[in-house]
Order: C-alpha cells, then sequence, then structure tokens
C-alpha cells in the first residue's frame, strides 16, 4: 500500500515538473484574417508561429519595392510571423536557426536560411532598400535573449502551401541545449 | 518640424493610409506578443560605437555631441510591428526623463524620410526626439544589431550600459527606475 502510494506520488510530481518544463500547444484563429497561430511555452520560452497568408506576404514586399515575379518564391514558401521569448530561461539563451529543424513527411532540415534568400535577391539586381526590408524583417538567424528579451520576424519553412509539419526549436543556456516544439503546424494556402 | 514638411501632410496623410494597410499583416495574430519591460544590463560595459547620421529634415546628429546625458538608441523600421508598438511610449517616456538629463535617438533602418514621417504624424503622442535615418543599415551593422527593434542606454560617460531586444513599454515604472538610476538630480 505503501508504495504504491509512492509510486503514485512520483508519477504526479513527474507529471507537475514535465507541466512545468513544457505547457500545451495551442492554436488560435483569427477571425479577421483566417490566420492560425500556434503556440507552446518550454522551459521558460514561448515560441510561437502564425501563418503569413501567400497574398500578405505578396502585399507586404510589392510595397517595398519587390517585382512580382521575385516575390511569389517566398510568397508560397510557407511563412510564419515567428515569436521566441525568453519569459524565464535559467540564464541568457542563444540560438541558431541552422539548429532548428522543420520535419515533414519523414524529412527533416532547417528552415530556409535568410542568407539563401539574399543571394536571390542579389542575383536579381533588387533596390538596396527593397533588400535591407526584407533582410530586417526576417526572423534573426541567430541571437541571444536575457530574460524579457524576444524577437518577431518571419520564417519560411520552404513547404508547400498545405503542407502539415512540425518544428523543433533548440536553444542553448550555459552550455546546455533545450528544445520546444510545435506540432502538426499547417501551411497556409 | 520645417514648413515644407508641414505643407505636404496631405501627401503624407494617404502616405500613412497606406502604410497601415500595408503593414495590416502585422495583427494576423489575434493577441499581439506582449511588450516587455526589462533593460538587460551589459556585463563589461563599452564605449558606444559611432553614430553619425542625419535626422528627416537633413540635420545631422552625433552621438558624441550628448556625452554627459543618459541616451536612449533606438534602432527600428515602420514595417516592424513591435517597433511601431513602442514608439509612443519612447515618447512617453522622453516627456517623463528629459529634465533629468535624459536623451533620445531613434534609427529608422533602410527607409526614407516620407516614409518614416507617414508613420510617425499618426502616433499620439508624436515623437519629439530625432529620427535618424540609416538608409544603407550600415550603422545598425556597426551596433552588432541582429533584429529589430534592439535599443541601448548610453551612460554618461558614452557607454553602453543596457540593451533591450524586443518590443518594450518604455514608460513603465520599472524600465522609468532603472534610467533614473543613472540620471542622478544635480
Amino acid at each position: 500500500m505503501t508504495s504504491r502510494l509512492f509510486t503514485l506520488c512520483v508519477a504526479a510530481l513527474a507529471t507537475l515538473s514535465g507541466l512545468q518544463a513544457t505547457a500545451a500547444q495551442t492554436e488560435k484563429r483569427d477571425p479577421d484574417t483566417g490566420a492560425v497561430t500556434w503556440e507552446t511555452r518550454a522551459h521558460g520560452v514561448t515560441l510561437s508561429l502564425t501563418q503569413i497568408l501567400p497574398n500578405q506576404a505578396r502585399a507586404f514586399y510589392l510595397n517595398r519595392g519587390f517585382p512580382a515575379e521575385a516575390v511569389e518564391p517566398y510568397a508560397t514558401a510557407c511563412v510564419y510571423m515567428t515569436v521566441l521569448r525568453n519569459d524565464a530561461a535559467p540564464g541568457e539563451l542563444s540560438f541558431r536557426l541552422t539548429n532548428w529543424s522543420v520535419q515533414n513527411a519523414g524529412q527533416e532540415r532547417p528552415p530556409n536560411a535568410v542568407e539563401d534568400w539574399m543571394m536571390r535577391w542579389r542575383a536579381l539586381g533588387l533596390a538596396e532598400a527593397a533588400q535591407i526590408a526584407f533582410r530586417w524583417a526576417q526572423f534573426p538567424p541567430e541571437q541571444e535573449y536575457a530574460v524579457g528579451e524576444w524577437n518577431q520576424g518571419m520564417l519560411a519553412t520552404g513547404l508547400a502551401p498545405g503542407s502539415r509539419f512540425d518544428l523543433t526549436a533548440r536553444w542553448t543556456v550555459a552550455g546546455k541545449t533545450f528544445e520546444g516544439k510545435l506540432e502538426n503546424v499547417v501551411c497556409a494556402r | 518640424m520645417s514648413f515644407a514638411r508641414v505643407e505636404t501632410g496631405m501627401k503624407h496623410g494617404l502616405s500613412a493610409l497606406l502604410l497601415y494597410c500595408m503593414a495590416g499583416f502585422s495583427s494576423v495574430a489575434a493577441d499581439l506578443p506582449p511588450l516587455t519591460h526589462g533593460l538587460t544590463p551589459i556585463a563589461e560595459p563599452q564605449p558606444a560605437p559611432a553614430l553619425i547620421l542625419a535626422d528627416m529634415d537633413g540635420k545631422m546628429h552625433d552621438l558624441a555631441d550628448l556625452k554627459g546625458k543618459v541616451v536612449v538608441v533606438n534602432f527600428w523600421a515602420t514595417w516592424c510591428p513591435p517597433c511601431r508598438r513602442e514608439m509612443p511610449s519612447l515618447e512617453r517616456l522622453k516627456q517623463q526623463l528629459q529634465s533629468r538629463g535624459l536623451a533620445m535617438l531613434a534609427v529608422d533602418v533602410g527607409e526614407d524620410a516620407d516614409t518614416v514621417f507617414a508613420f510617425t504624424g499618426q502616433l499620439e503622442p508624436a515623437p519629439t526626439f530625432p529620427l535618424l535615418l540609416d538608409r544603407d543599415s550600415r550603422a545598425m551593422q556597426r551596433w552588432k544589431v541582429k533584429g529589430l527593434p534592439t535599443t541601448f542606454v548610453i551612460d554618461q560617460q558614452g557607454r553602453v550600459i543596457f540593451r533591450a531586444i524586443g518590443g518594450r513599454e518604455f514608460d513603465n515604472p520599472a524600465m522609468i527606475a532603472a534610467l533614473l538610476a543613472q540620471t542622478p538630480r544635480n
């Protein structure tokens, strides 16, 4: 009886500590735009992805000097407004997007690299102002956040519209690696 | 604000409307991420990088001329959603602490004066601090900014003592208290 009670207590504590490390994933749809936001909190860090609809991406970059044919590959590359925020991690975190992974159809790879897009824009000879707007509108390829620090920026997974995927974000605090995962995220059409 | 700039207000009003529509994607989320309230102390303060840029009227500003004051340097752009949200709180902070020797410089990255004016003209309160134009983003890179907005606080000796990555509510009491501690009453 005592050992059974002990086992129950251990299981309850394990469940509680697990809840503390990773909160349940939430999903909300914006009633005006239809865009969906997926959010989770893991190890004191909030991660969220909000769909940027292809027409929203087109409008944003067309208004910043991108030719229509240039913007199309990006607008249809499954783009998200991405937020990562250090709410209460055990110290300053650092991350590189090359360590994040997009899992889809049995394959795993990092999100599209910002530098790859920039090489494309340079090859097309886009105006400097357009290139600067693109570069700094993207979620940072690498960054450090103390508690309370965060960024919001665009992140392209490179998947086709309508695709489903999981995203694992990884960061380190004092040399220790942590991760947060969003599951069954859907690319806007 | 120069007379010529006020005279073109109608044109800018239309631009502001367009800008608002263009920035519509910024509200794709039902709930916007909260602006935070902290300043991150720099463990070993170093002299601030050079910052010499023209404002929207072409007047040059040099951070070095503000030595002896505590200076808030904010890097931003009109298309950056948290930058847009935090801008009114920068002005409120300035109004509260300018009598204590606080100065403020906002550095817009990659945009022209008309674009910046179209946005700031619709703010309440509108910024009264210099809005500098970093058209080629070189100043931003010199300051090693990795994402917008990023804000630095420079002490009276010209050293970077705080940073804030991401949007802030600058007139939050916690932030005002941190800055007041750097601007002792004479």
